[in-house]
């Protein structure tokens, strides 16, 4: 019972970083991105073809870390002259993209069959990394979400002409919030590849993109705490799933299937009824005493 | 001095500006008049960037000023107000206020987290001019809601407040005074008139003839698309073409 304890914490402490990650994109300054698995999978496999080449596991780290944002740039570069939607459609190919790479490099990633990468022997380590890079994710994005620059991340959210019209460049603020994110999400992956101790593509596929996103618009977009409290959640019900399937023995598939259509039916439900989220963002106050 | 000259804009077939040329003085303040549909409000967004023209210049001093980057025009000094104001809805009227701030540290992601003493310096400067800012405007009591709960004029003084945040050298202003209430509007007027005074270009869109006549020192009448007269607001009431195509018909907006 304390070893699943140990392992949820962990669990959810990885998800809830990319949670962060996606809310202080879309939560805060609106963009859409659909491939936010994309930079979690650069920091796996970082950690993941560094092992395999023999080198000590910063160095993947700090691969993960660099290599992150720079195809942040990449993608986002196109992505500059067109409207918001394509935002989309670009981070969610560019995520397929990096994964049927993947699947086709065996040589460097080991193909579908992934690469094996060293594993903390220890889980109540495994959990203490997880949730000091949770802790260092939160308090970064506390710092941007409560900051002149997080404001203009909102207005930006709210609208772009307002923006631009204020003398703010979009594409600047969205490059920056971009960075930081996709290396949030990085920090995560690497984190998730020494946990697990295996890398492969069918961990990074767009179902999992699909699972930050119902966290973050269950939680509450816009808010760090909703958007942990969302990622609980989510993985909670991932984890109780399998027992359930246990218990009336039903297939994995099944099971699998029915978990990814009730988080669809949670989006819908939070769209319709609680768009906001369970926790929504709270209102900046201004206290004219404090001045 | 602002100027725009020869400016055309088509949409898709329909030819919203035909070679218009205006320019206004430091100063002074410009009014721009004419009936609804004329092109007015399109030729404020062409100067401050939001719309491409298919042919003509800006300048600014001079200066020639880039077309179609409305961040860039604002960088230059130049602010404006859109008709239909745009706020940050879910943002406070206080934080709409602050987002007005130039050149705000605290919006570099270096300085954020390696010089947050110089961040909460500035952000404590600009928030005393909010606040008195929003006492100016007689908003100083909804500092704390949201933007989108104001009424249209309320939003229409915000928008103004989050302009004069930036103390911009030219103001591009869209039907300021619609919808805000007659003693407001009276405030604006001799708002407008100390912004004049000191030095600052005013262009203003009204249909409010007495506020025109009240602060312009000039006036451009636009009629589909093209200036029809121009002169002092005297001038302007004593034009034959003028009072036919617009002044003579009740104006509905
Ligand atoms: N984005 C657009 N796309 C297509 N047509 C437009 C667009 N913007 C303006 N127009 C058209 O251009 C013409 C001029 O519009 P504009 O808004 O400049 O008028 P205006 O002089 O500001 O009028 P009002 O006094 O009613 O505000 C109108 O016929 C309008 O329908
Ligand atoms: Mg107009």
């Amino acid at each position: 019972m304390l070893d699943f304890a140990i392992y949820s914490i962990t669990i959810i402490a990885v998800w809830s970083v990319l949670a962060l990650s996606l809310n202080i994109q879309f939560g805060m300054t609106g963009l859409v991105n659909f491939g936010q698995i994309l930079p979690f999978a650069l920091g796996s496999y970082a950690a993941g073809i560094s092992a395999s080449l023999g080198y000590p596991w910063w160095i993947g780290a700090l691969a993960g870390l660099i290599a992150a944002p720079l195809i942040a740039l990449l993608v986002i570069m196109p992505a500059q002259r067109l409207a918001q939607d394509y935002w989309a459609l670009i981070t969610l190919g560019a995520a397929e993209i990096f994964r049927l790479t993947v699947l086709n490099a065996p040589a460097l990633t080991g193909g579908a069959d992934g690469l094996v990468v060293p594993r903390f022997i220890d889980p109540t380590l495994a959990m203490s990394v997880a949730l000091a890079v949770l802790a260092v994710t939160f308090l970064l994005a506390q710092r941007i979400s409560s900051s002149p620059y997080g404001r203009m991340l909102r207005v930006l959210r709210e609208d772009e002409i307002l923006a631009s019209t204020l003398g703010r460049s979009p594409i600047r603020y969205q490059a920056s919030v971009s960075v930081i994110a996709w290396m949030m999400a990085a920090a995560a992956g690497v984190t998730y590849a020494h946990i697990t101790g295996y890398v492969a593509p069918s961990s990074f596929t767009v179902t999992e993109t699909f699972i930050i996103w119902t966290a973050v618009i269950l939680g509450g977009p816009g808010r760090n705490i909703g958007v942990i409290f969302g990622a609980a959640i989510i993985q909670l019900l991932g984890v109780s799933s399998r027992f359930v399937a246990q218990w009336i023995d039903l297939p994995p598939d099944l099971i699998a299937n029915l978990r990814l259509a009730s988080f669809g039916l949670v989006l819908v439900l939070m769209f319709l009824y609680r768009p906001q989220g369970l926790i929504p963002e709270a209102k900046q106050v201004h206290d004219a005493e404090r001045n | 001095m602002l100027s725009a000259t020869d400016i055309t804009l088509s949409f898709g077939g329909f030819k919203a500006l035909r070679g218009v040329t205006i320019e206004a003085k430091p100063g002074t303040v410009t009014g721009l008049i004419g009936p609804n549909g004329s092109g007015k409000s399109t030729l404020l967004n062409v100067i401050g960037g939001v719309y491409v023209p298919d042919s003509g210049q800006l300048t600014l001093g001079g200066q020639p000023l880039p077309l179609g980057r409305p961040d860039r025009v604002a960088q230059a000094g130049i602010g404006r107000t859109f008709q239909v104001p745009r706020l940050a809805h879910r943002l406070t009227v206080f934080q709409n206020m602050l987002a007005g701030e130039r050149d705000h540290c605290g919006e570099r992601v270096a300085d954020l987290f390696l010089r947050p003493g110089k961040v909460k310096a500035q952000e404590r400067q600009a928030s005393e001019r909010a606040t008195a800012m929003l006492k100016r405007l007689g908003l100083g009591h909804k500092a704390n809601d949201y933007a989108g709960s104001l009424s249209g004029g309320q939003q229409k003084l915000l928008t103004m407040g989050m302009l004069l945040m930036s103390d911009p050298a030219a103001l591009l202003l869209d039907e300021p005074a619609a919808g805000v209430n007659p003693v407001l509007i009276e405030q604006q007027v001799a708002l407008l008139n100390t912004l004049r005074d000191e030095g600052r270009i005013i262009i203003l869109i009204e249909h409010n003839m007495e506020m025109i006549a009240d602060v312009c020192d000039r006036v451009f009448v636009l009629d589909g698309g093209q200036v029809i007269a121009e002169g002092t607001p005297a001038e302007i009431r004593g034009n034959e073409t003028v009072i036919r195509s617009y002044l003579g018909q009740p104006a509905n907006s």
